[in-house]
């Protein structure tokens, strides 16, 4: 991510020719290298061009490396290519390959570099080296014709202006493999998490564009390859899942599967990474403390002659001990992947929720076995390593013929996922049998509490020390002394009795409080959903996210690690994602317009990952149910569910959760109205627990709609009961609605190209039904109404709203759900 | 040397029946028995007398007609003959080592035959004598170990552990074999976890693995040391563990399958089910025998596991979706007579533990809920000492998860919900309940439907106290936990109220009966105290408000059961009787239901006077209850929610003493129909050479 980007100017006697290097750097800057560039400076710098020519440095402190080795030898090969170049024809072109021609009046803004060898840092990878060559022909050739507007073209490319949004757009609009190559090798410069977000993009044009295009990315595909393994793993499944459009003849051959098969090959593996001693590794205190204890455990355990160690040696080859040099470092991911998939296809073939819960509560039982590993969730925004899969709080979603399931996942987070130690295994019941009944000090209420001051029991106050697995002496196992030791034991039942013969004071406590307790305390979780073997999920989901990571901590043996984060994410076997990941990045492309323009319209865009043409994993919304299921389960219309849940209309939390509804009940209407989402039952739309609706499933936007039979044809959906929680259509807030629709509906027709390239890169070479016919694009363009005065747009929205309220169809697909479906 | 093995199976088929004709390892054999050293007149006398097949019944004949005294004049022959096995044990050639480990079984089954009452030292004298004995022993031990561990044959595997089992299983008493001192000393432990960690080896062997673990465990237990014991309670590798509930829940699966079998078959007449069902157990075939008899054994193999273990309890609930896989073709062991050693087709049984089988009917399970089923089925006829036996050897088992912590957790979770189908006994008064209906509750409600059918199953004149208490403490530990953890339990608690008031019924009503052979008032005084935790701590574990109406309901319902009860106990406890104590307990602890009885009772009558009502109804009846709590006042008991923890030392020796006992027989009893039948085994190994 920090990247030292330097640019080398390359000037020859002859100023025919000025090649620009771009020089990338997951350099290790060495103090030395720094003094050329900084030195010659003076001329005629002061401009921006300087820009152009000084390290442009983000975030030196940390540098990705790249083994010097190898850069060395490329640098010599494009030494030696510079100067062949001087003797001859005397352009030059090193290793980056974009070849800017100036004019002369550009001239002033180029530094010329007189002894190109001492600039040339050890940053160039051999990919760019032999892309280089190959461009630079072809660039010079059309150099001549061109200076004069490429001129402007590099002004643009070197302002501040120039982001990653606008190089993704000439990258796939230019026809100058020149522009391509300088491009190509400036995303370098740009932040990782920017150029990610454009991946899907980058990957489909290197599959489905030409050569040129393909050439120009590949670089920095490798180079973030190297870095990365989630990256390496982001690639070779989106290559793998955009080229399945393909015939298969040609897929087999096509430069997308080639790459993906080096990535996998684990060639892109970094040199460098040698993994650290266990001794050096940073976080080995979290992570293998349990294994310490083990072995301590066993050690102390082993009495006289008998040591375990040997014992178990012999038995089952011990799968937690890792091995140094694993074959594949995408193997175990994959493998991980491979079996939730797996389990989603058998799942599949089971008819009713009940065996398919159960099924896969048992088969993710299995799966615990082989954790912790080297596993990750891709979804997930941090490194880490999966240690556990709570396998009983796995649920199966409502779905007619797949099966997809909802997993919670414990992870321990660490700095770093290559380097750092996979977590040793700490066996099931570790935590559990320190909080065995009869270690735990009486920690349910003691008479006198019960007598006295009673008010509402908190579970448990002070008994975290029993919780606690760091008694190690708790956790030792019984030894056979256990036999003696339990004389000692002196029946408890007993000596109460006796106590409470000769008790002091005989302690009363009223009946009508025990009853009286036992209202107030289930009044406590009145929200809770009730179970329904037909609906697994109700349940699972209403639970609040920070309750259920409590719940899941408490119960986990690696809940004590300071480390320790739960996860969830959404397995997906038998649908294509690669449209839900399109509008994924339509809504955030979207969110991060409006909170450019300071609309505050809300959405939510989930993080999905693709897998295959046929798989993938959705990252979940939290503290969200759906409407469907709200309405199933408290039987109430959605304001009064408001109330319920919110409190009374005056109120702050009732007042604040409208709000959100409303705002990103705007949200959501653009985005349908924008993407035309079809297929809006109330299955589909969910309701979180401040108010906001959040609509999943985008299985149906663009071009298609479910078995196009023509329902739907409004705008978006809005339904009167929408509009009762919005107040009702004279209130104000129903203005608000529609006024914010306008002004994100403004502001998103401002950055129509931002949204629309998204689309339209995506178009090529793709057989999803979203593309269906040839008119997608011209349609989705036409929608942001461009050439609309704000007037006219008003009126726009005005009608869309009216006509959405008024839409007999969405009655009439609702009900039609809810007479196939069965959803309310 | 095959050849040499050819003829000698030539010459016995024909000299099967002509009796002339001695066999050329009878010859052998009767050399050993003279009291000249063999080897003196034919140097090669131990090489080729394992080459021969060994003809156990002539070997065991002959050494059963010998007397200790008889013996030890051939003593000298007879402990040369245990080391060369020993040494043959060493060979590279499969067929002296079948034929070593033959040979000895026969040696050590022999030699006690006639000596049962003989020291076990003595009994190690003539096998091995004193002075060679521990060498002797450590050198077996390696042996079998090395055998058991190597990537071998299978049914070389078998048949060491068949000699292991036999060694074990030689005396009747397991504590009086002297020669399993060395078998402590020169641990197997290992080899048997292994066996169980790896899947093919355990599915070949894992029968007899985990019968000879769970018999070695029983080794002087009480008295000493036993090494097993403290190595299976340290186990915590999760293969090795899982190996073994596999295992386990196999043999009781295939239980509970045999069993159903057989109760479809006898569905269908129209004679009482009750008839039909007691007879076929009673009428059952040598095969059923075999089955009831060597599930004591894995049921003490669970126990032992359960108890001594604490990683175990994670493998009970650990699913077990292949179970339902295991319907014919590869069974525990009392089927592996029918299928040859070492020819089980590989085919059978090789799906892997991930890829699992597709099959819709087959519902996932695990190893509890085979226990509990299989508890069903057990515990439905107590009459049999065998199944009195096992009902209890359950009901322990039950404790022991009731009490522990992690066990509990999963037993209440509310996202683990399994259908049990649990066994009833057909009873005139009710009809056998649809299964498909059962609703999918969390694995405790199962647990509680089997402890209220034990209760409302059981009262009858031949009364299993013992069993009761055990049932009861189970539910009061249940409860204990609900309590601690706030648990709220959707259980239709009613059933087992109405459960627990029979039973005081039934107590009071067979008074004189009972009190001749048990102390009634411990079993009344923990009904009452379960009544006593639901209603002083009734909020923090009841489902709903209405659900604590309804225990006052029930209450008052039943009062007069509790009146008598009251009147019994007063009348006990004034006197001066032997009861006197635990009477006057009773009595302390009827307290609060007195109480309520004496609070609501005058406002129900009010009610239905005031209301001109001769008879309320339930809807009325809670009416009343729920106005008039605030008026009502109970005690807090001491202790409600404390229980004593399981001990088997002190009070279970006995009972373990006996079962073990018992097992060691029926091993032994059925070890001698396997190992005569190694026709398979020899034939595999000639065609190695």
């Amino acid at each position: 991510m920090m990247v030292v980007l330097e640019l080398f100017l390359l000037s020859e006697a002859c100023l025919e020719a000025r090649s620009l290097a771009v020089a990338m750097g997951d350099t290790v800057v060495e103090p030395a290298p720094l003094k050329p560039t900084s030195e010659p400076t003076p001329g005629p710098s002061g401009n921006n061009g300087g820009s152009l020519l000084s390290v442009i440095t983000e975030g030196v402190g940390e540098l990705s490396v790249i083994d010097p080795e190898v850069a060395q030898k490329a640098c010599q090969e494009v030494l030696e290519k510079v100067k062949l170049l001087h003797g001859g024809v005397a352009i030059s072109s090193r290793g980056t390959p974009l070849e800017l021609v100036n004019g002369d009046g550009v001239d002033s803004e180029i530094r010329c570099l007189d002894d190109p060898p001492s600039q040339i840092r050890e940053e160039e990878d051999e990919m760019g080296a032999t892309v280089a060559s190959g461009t630079a022909k072809g660039a010079r050739r059309r150099r001549q014709n061109n200076s004069a507007k490429q001129s402007w073209l590099l002004r643009l490319f070197e302002s501040k202006l120039f982001d990653i949004s606008m190089a993704i757009s000439y990258l796939y609009n230019s026809k100058e493999p020149g522009v391509q190559a300088y491009i190509g090798n400036r995303l370098f410069c740009f932040r990782n998490e920017d150029v990610d977000f454009y991946l899907p993009q980058l990957l489909n044009m290197y599959i489905h564009m030409d050569e040129d295009v393909g050439d120009a990315i590949k670089p920095y595909i490798v180079h973030r390859c190297r870095q990365s393994i989630n990256f390496s793993l982001q690639c070779a499944l989106l290559l793998g899942a955009y080229s399945s459009d393909m015939h298969i003849s040609t897929q087999r051959h096509s430069r997308g599967t080639k790459l993906r098969k080096l990535i996998l090959s684990d060639e892109l593996k970094p040199a460098h990474r040698k993994r650290e001693l266990p001794s050096l590794s940073p976080a080995p205190d979290t992570g293998l403390s349990p294994s310490k204890r083990t072995h301590q455990r066993s050690k102390s355990d082993a009495t006289a002659s008998i040591s375990l160690s040997s014992n178990l040696k012999r038995t089952a080859s011990n799968p937690k001990v890792e091995n140094e040099d694993e074959p594949v470092r995408l193997a175990p991911e994959r493998e991980f992947i491979k079996s939730l998939m797996a389990i989603g296809k058998r799942l599949a073939t089971l008819p009713t929720k009940e065996q398919k819960t159960q099924r896969l509560i048992s088969e993710l039982s299995l799966l615990n076995h082989k954790l912790p590993a080297r596993v990750w969730l891709p979804t997930a925004a941090f490194d880490h390593h999966v240690v556990r899969v709570p396998h009983t709080q796995a649920v199966v979603l409502n779905s007619k013929d797949k099966a997809p399931y909802l997993i919670y996942v414990e992870v321990l987070e660490c700095e770093n996922f290559d380097t750092t130690n996979v977590p040793a295994r700490i066996p099931e019941n570790r935590i559990r049998s320190t909080r065995s009944v009869e270690n735990l000090p009486e920690c349910g209420i003691t008479h006198e509490q019960r007598a006295g001051s009673f008010s509402t029991v908190p579970n448990y106050d002070n008994d975290d020390e029993a919780w606690s697995v760091d008694d190690i002496g708790e956790l030792q196992v019984e030894l056979p002394e256990v036999h003696t030791n339990s004389c000692d034991n002196i029946s408890q039942f007993s000596v109460d009795s006796i106590t409470s013969q000769e008790s002091k004071e005989p302690v009363f406590i009223a009946a009508g409080d025990i009853r009286r307790r036992l209202s107030e305390q289930l009044a406590h979780t009145p929200t809770a959903f009730k179970r329904d073997p037909e609906d697994p999920s109700a349940v699972a989901l209403k639970e609040p996210w920070q309750e259920k990571v409590r719940r899941i901590r408490e119960g986990s043996p690696y809940g004590h690690l300071p480390n320790w984060r739960l996860l969830s994410v959404i397995v997906k076997c038998g649908d294509d994602l690669r449209q839900e990941l399109l509008a994924f990045q339509v809504l955030k492309q979207l969110q991060s317009i409006w909170e450019q323009e300071r609309v505050p319209l809300w959405i939510k865009p989930y993080k999905i990952l693709v897998i295959s043409a046929d798989s993938g994993m959705i990252e979940p919304v939290v503290n969200a149910v759906s409407i469907h299921q709200v309405k199933k389960q408290s039987q109430l219309s959605l304001l009064d569910y408001f109330l319920q849940e919110h409190g009374s209309y005056t109120t702050e939390a009732f007042l604040s959760a409208q709000r959100n509804f409303v705002q990103s009940c705007a949200g959501y209407c653009l985005v349908c109205y924008l993407l035309q989402v079809k297929d809006r039952h109330n299955g589909n739309i969910l309701l979180d627990a401040e108010g906001h609706i959040i609509h999943i499933d985008f299985g149906f936007i663009l071009s298609s709609s479910p078995r196009n039979l023509g329902f739907e044809t409004s705008a978006f959906k809005l339904t009167t009961e929408f509009v009762d929680v919005m107040g009702g259509l004279d209130g104000d807030m129903f203005n608000y609605y529609k006024m914010l629709m306008l002004q994100g509906l403004i502001a998103a027709r401002k950055h129509m190209d931002k949204v629309v390239q998204i689309v339209e890169i995506m178009q090529q070479g793709s057989q999803l039904p979203c593309f269906h016919g040839s008119s997608t694009i011209r349609n989705l363009k036409e929608r942001f109404h461009m050439s609309m005065t704000e007037e006219q747009l008003q009126l726009l929205v005005e009608q869309m709203v009216d006509g959405s309220m008024r839409s007999i169809t969405t009655k009439l697909y609702d009900g039609f759900q809810y007479l196939t479906n069965g959803i309310m | 040397m095959a050849q040499v093995e050819k003829r000698g199976g030539l010459l016995r088929k024909s000299s099967a029946y002509k009796k002339p004709l001695k066999e050329k390892v009878v010859l052998m054999y009767d050399e050993i028995f003279m009291t000249e050293d063999p080897s003196k007149c034919s140097p090669r006398f131990w090489e080729e007398l394992f080459l021969m097949k060994v003809n156990l019944e002539y070997l065991e004949g002959k050494l059963e007609s010998l007397d200790g005294e008889e013996l030890m004049k051939i003593k000298e022959n007879i402990n040369c003959l245990f080391q060369h096995c020993i040494q043959a044990l060493g060979e590279e050639h499969p067929i002296r080592v079948v034929n070593a480990l033959q040979t000895l079984c026969a040696l050590i089954r022999g030699v006690h035959q006639k000596n049962k009452s003989t020291s076990g030292f003595d009994i190690i004298n003539m096998l091995m004598g004193f002075d060679k004995a521990e060498l002797c022993m450590k050198n077996l031990m390696e042996s079998l170990d090395s055998l058991l561990c190597a990537e071998g044959s299978e049914s070389l595997k078998s048949l060491c552990l068949k000699l292991l089992l036999c060694l074990v299983t030689v005396t009747d008493n397991i504590s009086q074999n002297t020669i399993l001192e060395y078998v402590m000393i020169n641990s197997i432990f290992e080899a048997i976890l292994q066996i169980l960690s790896h899947p093919p080896s355990r599915r070949e062997h894992g029968y007899d693995a985990v019968v000879l673990l769970a018999l070695l465990v029983n080794y002087r237990k009480y008295e000493s040391v036993n090494p097993y014991i403290v190595k299976l309670s340290i186990v915590d590798d999760e293969a090795t563990l899982n190996g073994m509930g596999l295992v386990i829940a196999q043999a009781l699966s295939e239980y509970n399958r045999q069993y159903k079998d057989k109760e479809e078959e006898h569905q269908g007449g129209f004679f009482s089910a009750l008839t039909n069902m007691v007879g076929s157990m009673f009428i059952a075939d040598a095969h059923e025998k075999i089955s009831v008899q060597t599930n004591e054994a894995i049921l003490l193999a669970l126990y032992e596991a359960v108890h001594l273990n604490r990683n175990f309890i994670t493998v009970l609930a650990q699913s077990h979706p292949e179970m339902g896989l295991v319907t014919t073709p590869v069974g525990p062991a009392p089927a592996t007579p029918a299928t040859p050693l070492g020819t089980t087709p590989p085919s059978a049984d090789v799906i892997s533990s991930v890829e699992l089988p597709l099959d819709a009917d087959v519902q996932t399970s695990n190893l509890l809920i085979t226990f509990l089923k299989y508890s069903s089925i057990v515990m439905q006829d107590t009459k049999d000492e065998h199944r009195l036996h096992s009902g209890k050897l359950c009901l322990i088992i039950l404790t022991c998860i009731a009490e522990d912590q992690y066990a509990n957790a999963f037993l209440h979770d509310d996202n683990m919900n399994f259908r049990v189908n649990l066994h009833r006994m057909p009873m005139r008064h009710r009809k056998k309940a649809a299964d498909k209906n059962l609703p999918c509750r969390p694995l405790v409600c199962a647990v509680l439907d089997l402890m209220v059918e034990f209760i409302v199953t059981h009262m009858m004149k031949e009364f299993p106290m013992d069993l009761y208490v055990r049932c009861i403490q189970v539910v009061h530990k249940l409860l204990c936990y609900q309590k601690k953890c706030r648990v709220r339990l959707h259980y239709t608690w009613r059933e087992l109220w109405s459960a627990l008031i029979n039973l005081l019924k039934f107590l009071m009503s067979n008074e004189t009966v009972l009190l001749a052979k048990h102390n009634i008032f411990t079993l009344a005084l923990m009904i009452v105290n379960l009544f006593n935790m639901f209603i002083t701590y009734g909020d923090t574990f009841l489902p709903t408000p209405s659900s604590y109406d309804e225990l006052y309901y029930e209450i008052i319902r039943m009062h007069q059961s509790f009146d008598n009860l009251y009147s019994m106990v007063l009348r006990l406890s004034t006197n001066a009787g032997q009861w006197k104590e635990a009477a006057s307990k009773v009595t302390h602890a009827l307290v609060n239901i007195r109480a309520i009885i004496n609070h609501f009772n005058p406002k129900i009558e009010s009610y239905a006077a005031v209301n001109h009502i001769s008879q309320l109804s339930e809807e009325q009846v809670l009416e009343v209850v729920r106005a008039n709590y605030d008026t009502l006042t109970l005690k807090l008991q001491d202790g409600l929610d404390q229980y004593e923890r399981y001990s088997e030392q002190h009070k279970e020796a006995a009972f373990f003493k006996e079962l073990v006992r018992s097992i060691s027989t029926n091993v032994r009893r059925n070890l001698a129909f396997h190992t005569l039948s190694q026709e398979v085994l020899l034939k595999e190994f000639s065609t190695i050479s």
